[in-house]
């Protein structure tokens, strides 16, 4: 499904990425945040290349038992950028430029889905990244996407993100 | 299909699990509706940056045009997201966010709708949103 890492990327996370992965993962786990809430679990984590099990809680239903399109998009977009963080040779802020989503099948509450993402490639500090969310039960596809960020933002209390 | 519009048939929308999370309600103003998602905690996505989450950001402008649809067709229509695309324009508060959708094709069939959303100023727009919706 997914392909190997894209060249010129190191195999292995680069280890200060490793480092602030592993910070952010224990920040996440103490701060009652929206991210520490969903329960992600890491199936695969390699430079520029990552791959996630969540089970879909039932609170971003769309009212009749299956989940709101919108809640994956929240999934896709904090999993690509975690996969643009795993590319990186140095930590640097990153921001979402745009996403793209196409809905092939609806998913049910409380179902167990994965996220497969690759950041293809970067270019002039803008990380392209693609993705699909499956079932875990029957390995069907759910949703494809992708994304552009951009690496190296000043973050938001200067200003502009880009 | 369609429908005279009626800001009344997005209440189910909002009342849906998902609608609850997000806050989300609409009024008419003017000539319009204007939707809003209510700021909570749970919307932040990294704690150290007080920013709403992208991926809620996006789940709000969906939410504003699937309900805006539902006001421009009969009761009970079914609709679904075929593709949504955001562009992400400048950086978000936490605080609520305000959204405005235009319907630039009505078809029988699919539905193409674009969503601003914005927090202090309507004339800065955080993101844009599109999305193609199918309806039946």
């Amino acid at each position: 499904m997914i392909e190997s890492p894209p060249t010129g990327l190191a195999a292995e996370i680069n280890p200060a990425i490793r480092g602030m992965m592993r910070a952010a993962r224990d920040m996440l786990q103490h701060e009652h945040s929206l991210l520490g809430s969903l329960g992600f679990k890491p199936l695969l984590l390699g430079a520029g290349k990552t791959s996630f099990s969540l089970d879909l809680p039932a609170r971003f239903g769309d009212g009749s038992g299956m989940i709101h399109g919108g809640f994956l998009t929240v999934v896709l977009d904090s999993l690509f950028g975690l996969t643009v963080f795993t590319a990186m040779e140095e930590f640097k802020p990153i921001a979402t430029i745009n996403l793209r989503t196409d809905y092939i099948k609806e998913a049910a509450a409380g179902s167990r889905v994965i996220c497969d993402s690759v950041c293809e490639g970067v270019r002039n500090e803008v990380a392209y990244v693609s993705g699909r969310l499956t079932l875990d039960a029957d390995k069907s596809l759910i949703a494809i996407a992708s994304g552009a960020f951009m690496v190296g933002t000043k973050g938001p209390a200067k200003g502009s993100r880009l | 299909m369609s429908a005279p519009f009626e800001i009344s048939r997005i209440a189910a929308h909002a009342a849906s699990p998902m609608g609850e999370w997000l806050g989300f309600s609409g009024e008419t103003d003017g000539e319009s509706a204007v939707y809003k998602l209510a700021f909570s905690e749970e919307h932040i996505g990294n704690p150290m940056i007080r920013a709403l989450h992208g991926g809620v950001i996006a789940a709000f402008l969906e939410f504003a045009m699937q309900a805006d649809l539902a006001a421009r067709l009969e009761a009970g229509a079914p609709i679904s997201t075929a593709t949504m695309a955001i562009d992400y324009l400048a950086s978000s508060r936490a605080e609520d966010m305000r959204a405005r959708v235009r319907i630039m094709r009505l078809g029988r069939r699919i539905a193409f709708l674009e969503a601003t959303g914005w927090q202090a100023d309507e004339a800065q727009p955080v993101a844009i949103g599109r999305a193609s919706l199918r309806i039946g």
